[in-house]
This record gives structure tokens, C-alpha cells and sequence, in this order.
């Protein structure tokens, strides 16, 4: 018995040593360096200093009392957060009867259809973008059409282009895999006996999906949920490309410390508050998810 | 963004280079050399010259700061030779293997970036200006010989979501501290929040901050005004021209004055061929080759040699080839202090975040 769980700790070793190389350390560095000083031409000054035989510690708490200096950095962050919530919203509502059915299809068809899902991801994240540049632009096919039907109840012609509006859409589009692979999972792993039991008893189809598929459902929405909603918290790039003049995110803010502004020790702080938010969200989407197993 | 693909592919090509023999490897911005000059200078060195590229100054810097090397000859503005210098990453020149210098324009020499030019030859320049559709700008009676085109609510009404201005705080307050009468690098606190109040007032009418697509923006018509570097707005016309769009792409340099980036020649102090890297500078500074950067890309030249090689369309547009005059009201963004930068963050975030 014992020999069996020193065998299972060694095996957990190595994921435990790549968090511990790969999310840990780099957070206690991000972390010091949050009370560091910036140095003149990026980078970070000297954390000590070593004059006629006497050390000295050059740390300051400067950096973070910037954060609650002004409420725009709490605001971005607010805000950020409400479109990472929006977007994982939209997700939700449009992955759902995605995976849904792609889980009730054959089986052969299940595998086609699952390959196309991820297919946009076999071309570059950034060409993507670029795409929907050019479907958001103004001669685009999109704007035109939207335009065409507004023509039609007498509403004057939008500009898609160019506002939180493109973010968000494209945001919801780059994310879409990331809910519908887990939903899909968890589905399909759905016995189809539960369902024809309740069918049995006498439940209407409404009554056998709210009673039945979505309660057992529950966590791969939040497994769903988390995948798309912190890859989005930290997304600056399509903010930079689609945006308008007031879609920044935290990430963009993030972004500018460490190369326009040559501040890392802000950056850090700013990094760090996401990571903390980041986590604490994985930690509710857990335990939501436990609790749904708990439950189903 | 798209540097990255083209870094990435380069790194292929510098490797395949690396076998074949003696090379000059230079880290340049995007689409800064004519390719003229290069077929020439490896011809004459019987060598490679390999390019790795970047987009502004801060990707150059960060990629200096992080260690990259191996690099012989790299382009910064002046305000990063500045920086560079104090961080004693240059290599100093020797002027004795640099006959040409006698080339290059008093007037872009000795500047305050680096005094006696111990470590930079400046190579070329752009302005910071303004873009315009000629054709739209030209029905609606607007003037874009002036920074109002940009900050005036007046002038805007008229151009509503038309308009892009550069995703680059540094660019964008100078613009403004020039449309109010200051100096680009005016660090007065007050000064800088008057600058800030230009430019919220103006960002309602914008369509985007924008520093990477306004040259296709301008090209395809979306945009009618776009706020940014001289050099690709001739792109922009020549583009514009050569799709045979049904109206005509303009650049104009705002009477008030503009921010001037002088691009330097450098050599690091990790260069591996500091020999072949002189020989390079001096290559560049032969008035004939030096013509190539604004014959083919668009550039201003410091190069006084260069001025009989270059065509003289490009030497009727002030906004390119400045006359002393204009040239006077171009001014040279200067390297800012840790505490003006964070200053400007600052006030740039509350810009953006509504």
C-alpha cells in the first residue's frame, strides 16, 4: 500500500514541476518585481546597493499605490472583465446547440463535424483577424448586408469597423472551439438511457433537456467558461487591430508598460492582479463543477 | 504583427546565409533600404547583406535590451542612438574609415542625440504628417496643411469616422502640443494636460488609434484622413495610383510643425564585423547610393551628396525634401525621463479608456 502511493507521487512529479517552473517562479519574479524600481532604459534598477561596506535595499510599495492612485486602472479592469464575461456568454449560447447536436448525431458524423470546428484553427490566429478586417470594412459583405436591411426600416448605414462591437464578434469567433470541445465532451459522454427513461415517465422533450441534459451539462459549461474567459481577460491583440478609440482592455495597458512605457515594475503589478483574477475565477469554475457533479 | 511572419522567415535565411561565406547582418525598420543599394554593396564586398526587421523603436530596443546580437549595423531615431549610447551598447566609429561623412549635410550633424557623431551617421529621415484623400478633402473645402484637420471639432464635424491618428502616445501628443504652440518635447506637466484636452475633445470624430493599417486604410478609401510617417503615405499614393482608384491620395506637412525621426546608422559593440560594418556606413553615405532610400522608399535625406541622384518629382515636395524654412519647424523627439514617460502613460490610458 504504501509503496503503491509513493509510486503515484512520482508520477505526478513531473506536471508538478513544470507548474512550479512555469507558474510559479515566474510569478514570485513578476511578484519582486512589482516592488522594484524601473530602470532608465527598461528593464528593472538594482534591487540592492552595496556602498562602503554597507547594504542597502532599494524596494519600494510605489508601484502598487499607483493602482488605487487613479479608478481607471480598477475601471479597465471592470471592464475587461465584463467583456470577458459577455463574451463567454455569447459562447455559451452559440456552442451549446452546436455541440448538442453534434453529440446526437451517428458517430461518423460526430467526427466530421468535430473536425471542422477546429479546422479555423489549422490557419494563423493573427490571419484570422486580418480576415475580419476586411468583413468588418465598409465594401465589406458584412457591413453591406447589415446596412442593406437597416435601409430597409429607414435606419441610417452603421460602421462595423472599428468598434467594440468588431471586438466583441470576433472575440466570440476566435473563442467558439474552446466551448464547444468541452461541451461536446461532457454530451456526449451522456448516457441516452437517462434520457429514455425520463421519456418513459412521461417527460416532454423541454422537460427531458432541462431536467436531464443541462443539470448533467453544468460542468462543462464551466469548464467551457474558464477556457474562454481567461484567454479573452488577457487579450490585447484584437482590441489593438478591430478596436475604435475607447475598446482598450487591461491587457493593451499591460502591454504598454512593458514596451512604450519601459515601466516593468507597473507592468508586473497590473500582471498580477489578472493572474490573481484569473485564478480566482478557476477556482469558482471548480467548484461550481464539482458541485454539478456532486449534484448529477 | 505581421514583422513577426517576416522575422521568422528571416531567421530561415540568415542561417542559410551563415554558410555561404562573409556577412553583414543589419537590423533595419521595414522596407528602409533600397534594394539597388543592397545588390550593389554585396557586389562590392562580395558578401551577404542579411536584414532582420522591426516596426518601432521600442520592439528595436526591447529586442536590443533582451541580448540579442550578432547584429553589425542597426538603424535606430535618434532620440534610441541617445539611449543606446548612455547604455554603452554602441561601438564607437572610426571616422578614418569613414571618408564619406563629408557627404552628409551639416545640418543633420552634431545634433544633441550624439555630440561629434561618435557613434551614429544619420542615414534618413520622415516626418510625422498628415495623410489625406485629395479628392473627398478637396469637395469638402478642408485645409490638411494644418494640425485642425485632425484636433479642430469644427473641421471634424465635416470628416466624422473618417480619420485614424497614430496608436503612439509620444506621436500623438506631439501633434498636439505643435497644434497649441509648444515644443513636441514640451514636459510641463500643464502643457501636457492641455495636450490631453485636444485630444479627448477631437477623439469623438476618430475612427481608430492606428499605427499599423492606415496605408491600406487610405488605399482602398476608408479612411480620408490618417495620421502618420511621411514615408509611408508616399506609399499610400503610389498604391492608391497604381490600383487606379477614382481619387487621389495627398500628404501635407501641418504648418504649425511636426515631429522629425533622423534614422542613424550604428554599430553595436556586439557586432561581429566591426571592419565590414564601417565599410557598409561609408557605402551608404556615397551620395549615390544614399540616393536610393528616397528615390525608392519615400525617405528624406540628410545625404547633401545624394541631392543630384534624386528625381526631381521628389525634390518639388517640401513635405519629403524640406526646404530650410519647414525644416526649422521639424523638431526631434527627444528620449524622456522614466517620470515624464509614466506621466504620459497615464494620461494616454484615460484617453483610451472611454
Amino acid at each position: 500500500m504504501r509503496r503503491k502511493t509513493w509510486r503515484r507521487q512520482l508520477l505526478t512529479l513531473p506536471p508538478t514541476g513544470y507548474l512550479l517552473l512555469f507558474f510559479a517562479v515566474p510569478s514570485i519574479i513578476m511578484l519582486f518585481a512589482s516592488f522594484r524600481y524601473a530602470g532608465e532604459y527598461g528593464g528593472l534598477a538594482p534591487w540592492y546597493y552595496y556602498e562602503a561596506g554597507e547594504f542597502s535595499l532599494d524596494l519600494t510599495l510605489e508601484n502598487w499605490q499607483r493602482l488605487f492612485e487613479s479608478e481607471i486602472y480598477l475601471l479597465l479592469f471592470l471592464k475587461s472583465i465584463g467583456y470577458a464575461l459577455l463574451t463567454s456568454l455569447l459562447c455559451i449560447l452559440l456552442g451549446y446547440p452546436l455541440a448538442l447536436m453534434i453529440a446526437r448525431r451517428p458517430k461518423r458524423q460526430r467526427d466530421l463535424l468535430l473536425l471542422l470546428v477546429i479546422l479555423p484553427f489549422w490557419s494563423n490566429f493573427l490571419v484570422r483577424i486580418y480576415a475580419w478586417m476586411i468583413i468588418f470594412s465598409p465594401a465589406g459583405a458584412l457591413t453591406q448586408m447589415v446596412n442593406g436591411l437597416l435601409g430597409l426600416f429607414g435606419l441610417g448605414p452603421v460602421t462595423l469597423m472599428y468598434s467594440t462591437t468588431a471586438v466583441i464578434v470576433t472575440l466570440v469567433y476566435v473563442h467558439l472551439p474552446f466551448m464547444v470541445l468541452p461541451l461536446y465532451a461532457n454530451l456526449e459522454k451522456q448516457s441516452p438511457a437517462l434520457l429514455d427513461a425520463a421519456q418513459d415517465l412521461g417527460a416532454n422533450s423541454w422537460r427531458r433537456f432541462w431536467h436531464v441534459t443541462w443539470p448533467l451539462s453544468l460542468p462543462g459549461i464551466y469548464a467551457g467558461s474558464i477556457l474562454v474567459f481567461i484567454p479573452v481577460l488577457g487579450m490585447f491583440a484584437i482590441p489593438d487591430l478591430l478596436g475604435g478609440t475607447d475598446s482598450i482592455m487591461i491587457a493593451n495597458v499591460i502591454k504598454q508598460q512593458f514596451v512604450e512605457s519601459r515601466d516593468w515594475p507597473f507592468g508586473s503589478v497590473l500582471s498580477m492582479v489578472m493572474t490573481v483574477a484569473a485564478v480566482l475565477v478557476v477556482l469558482l469554475g471548480a467548484r461550481l463543477a464539482r458541485q454539478g457533479v456532486a449534484r448529477g | 504583427m505581421k514583422k513577426l511572419l517576416a522575422s521568422l522567415v528571416l531567421m530561415g535565411t540568415t542561417q542559410l546565409a551563415a554558410a555561404q561565406g562573409t556577412s553583414l547582418y543589419l537590423f533595419n525598420w521595414n522596407d528602409y533600404i533600397a534594394e539597388e543599394a543592397v545588390a550593389a554593396f554585396e557586389q562590392s564586398c562580395h558578401c551577404q547583406l542579411v536584414q532582420d526587421y522591426y516596426s518601432s523603436t521600442e520592439e528595436m530596443m526591447a529586442k536590443l535590451q533582451a541580448g540579442a546580437s550578432g547584429y553589425d549595423v542597426v538603424v535606430p531615431s535618434q532620440n534610441a542612438v541617445q539611449a543606446l549610447v548612455k547604455q554603452g551598447a554602441l561601438a564607437p566609429l572610426d571616422k578614418g574609415a569613414l571618408p564619406n561623412l563629408k557627404n552628409i549635410d551639416p545640418a543633420f550633424l552634431d545634433r544633441g542625440y550624439d555630440p561629434g557623431n561618435g557613434y551614429s551617421v544619420p542615414y534618413a529621415f520622415t516626418t510625422t504628417l498628415i495623410g489625406y484623400n485629395e479628392s473627398e478633402l478637396g469637395k469638402l473645402g478642408i485645409d490638411a496643411a494644418d494640425w485642425s484637420v485632425i484636433f479642430d471639432p469644427m473641421v471634424l464635424e465635416k470628416i466624422k469616422g473618417k480619420v485614424t491618428v497614430m496608436d503612439d502616445a509620444q506621436e500623438l501628443f506631439g501633434a498636439a502640443l505643435k497644434y497649441l504652440g509648444y515644443s513636441v518635447n514640451d514636459h510641463d506637466e500643464k502643457h501636457l494636460r492641455e495636450a490631453q484636452q485636444v485630444i479627448r475633445t477631437a477623439k469623438p470624430y476618430w475612427a481608430a488609434f492606428n499605427s499599423s493599417s492606415y496605408i491600406k486604410e487610405l488605399t482602398v478609401g476608408n479612411i480620408w484622413v490618417a495620421h502618420g510617417y511621411s514615408s509611408d503615405m508616399v506609399q499610400a499614393q503610389a498604391d492608391a495610383a497604381a490600383a487606379g482608384r477614382h481619387f487621389t491620395i495627398n500628404f501635407a506637412l501641418p504648418r504649425q510643425g511636426a515631429v522629425l525621426a533622423l534614422d542613424n546608422l550604428v554599430i553595436p559593440k556586439s557586432a561581429k564585423n566591426k571592419a565590414l560594418a564601417h565599410q557598409f556606413l561609408n557605402f551608404m553615405m556615397d551620395g549615390k547610393h544614399a540616393a536610393g532610400v528616397t528615390n525608392e522608399v519615400g525617405a528624406g535625406n540628410p545625404n547633401a551628396a545624394a541631392t543630384a541622384f534624386i528625381s526631381e518629382e521628389i525634390k518639388a515636395q517640401t513635405a519629403i525634401f524640406p526646404d530650410p524654412a519647414t525644416l526649422a519647424l521639424l523638431e526631434p523627439l527627444e528620449e524622456s525621463s522614466p517620470k515624464v514617460r509614466r506621466l504620459l502613460n497615464k494620461l494616454w490610458t484615460e484617453i483610451k479608456i472611454r
